[in-house]
């Protein structure tokens, strides 16, 4: 029974990703110290607008490239 | 992000399994495939649990529940069977600690019993070598298949793992129970640098 050393670091990677999308990590690392409700509705009126930001900017993009095509006029 | 939680199966010679510490509904899009049913959590601590399946062909994602009927054996022992290894990761020190299913603890060590002192407890290396000497301690007791189980996050959350698999010990199962609280007791005030 052989096995690579890089079996458990890539099952150790799956799970920091599981828990990272899931925003658990984030969560930890935020309750390690206190955060006073002012500064937390800062963040939350932060991370809001950060979403809609990139998420109608990532909609742009998207509508961009298939709007950007090669010339079909070409020569007229 | 209550109650479900998607777990991924990997079953093989090497298993993992990371359950977290709070009821959070992970993101089945990544890991869920097809046929597999999410698993309800009813500890107080999320538990996310991901094995490898290598050979069979029918790939499961849930991992051995107690109640269930699996055929999967490592080292002809059923998976609610296998040692228990928690790996405390602090942000000052990494305590590893090989127990039976019941939670008769067998090895005990941490970065400070290995002869780090201070600053140096809280390292990654510190974490490796406290893994590697755990695992010759659990080989020598006859221990070979072990379910992981980290809690905290803290600088030798990973290496611990990577130290017990250098040592000897064959990991199954990496299981998170980092504790999230639902808002109960206040942290210290922030630091200010």
């Amino acid at each position: 029974m052989t096995g690579t050393r890089g079996d458990s670091t890539l099952g150790a990677a799956w799970v920091d990703r599981i828990l990272s999308t899931d925003g658990i990590i984030d969560e930890a690392k935020r309750r390690r110290y206190f955060e006073k409700p002012c500064r937390k509705r800062i963040r939350e009126n932060y991370e809001n607008c950060r979403r809609i930001y990139n998420s109608e900017m990532a909609r742009k993009l998207a509508f961009l490239t298939r709007k950007s095509r090669q010339d079909p006029w070409l020569g007229c | 992000m209550l109650g479900t939680q998607g777990v991924l199966r990997w079953l093989g010679r090497r298993l993992l399994q990371a359950p977290g510490g709070c009821s959070v509904e992970s993101q089945c899009r990544l890991v869920h495939t097809g046929s597999q049913k999410l698993q309800e959590v009813a500890e107080e601590s999320n538990s996310t649990e991901l094995t490898h399946a290598r050979h069979s062909a029918d790939f499961s994602i849930l991992p051995p529940m107690p109640g269930q009927e699996s055929h999967l054996r490592w080292g002809n022992k059923k998976y609610e069977d296998l040692h228990i290894v928690h790996i405390k990761a602090t942000y000052n020190n990494t305590h590893i600690q090989v127990t039976t299913q019941e939670g008769q603890s067998m090895v005990r060590t941490s970065c400070g019993t290995e002869g780090f002192k201070n600053a140096k407890k809280g390292t990654p290396i510190a974490a490796q070598t406290a893994g590697i000497s755990a695992a010759v301690k659990a080989t020598d007791q006859g221990i070979s298949f072990v379910r992981v189980v980290v809690k905290g996050l803290g600088p030798g959350r990973l290496s611990a793992i990577k130290g017990l698999s250098m040592g000897g010990l064959q990991v199954v199962s990496i299981t998170d129970n980092t504790p999230i609280p639902h808002n109960g007791c206040r942290p210290r005030k922030a630091r200010r640098m």
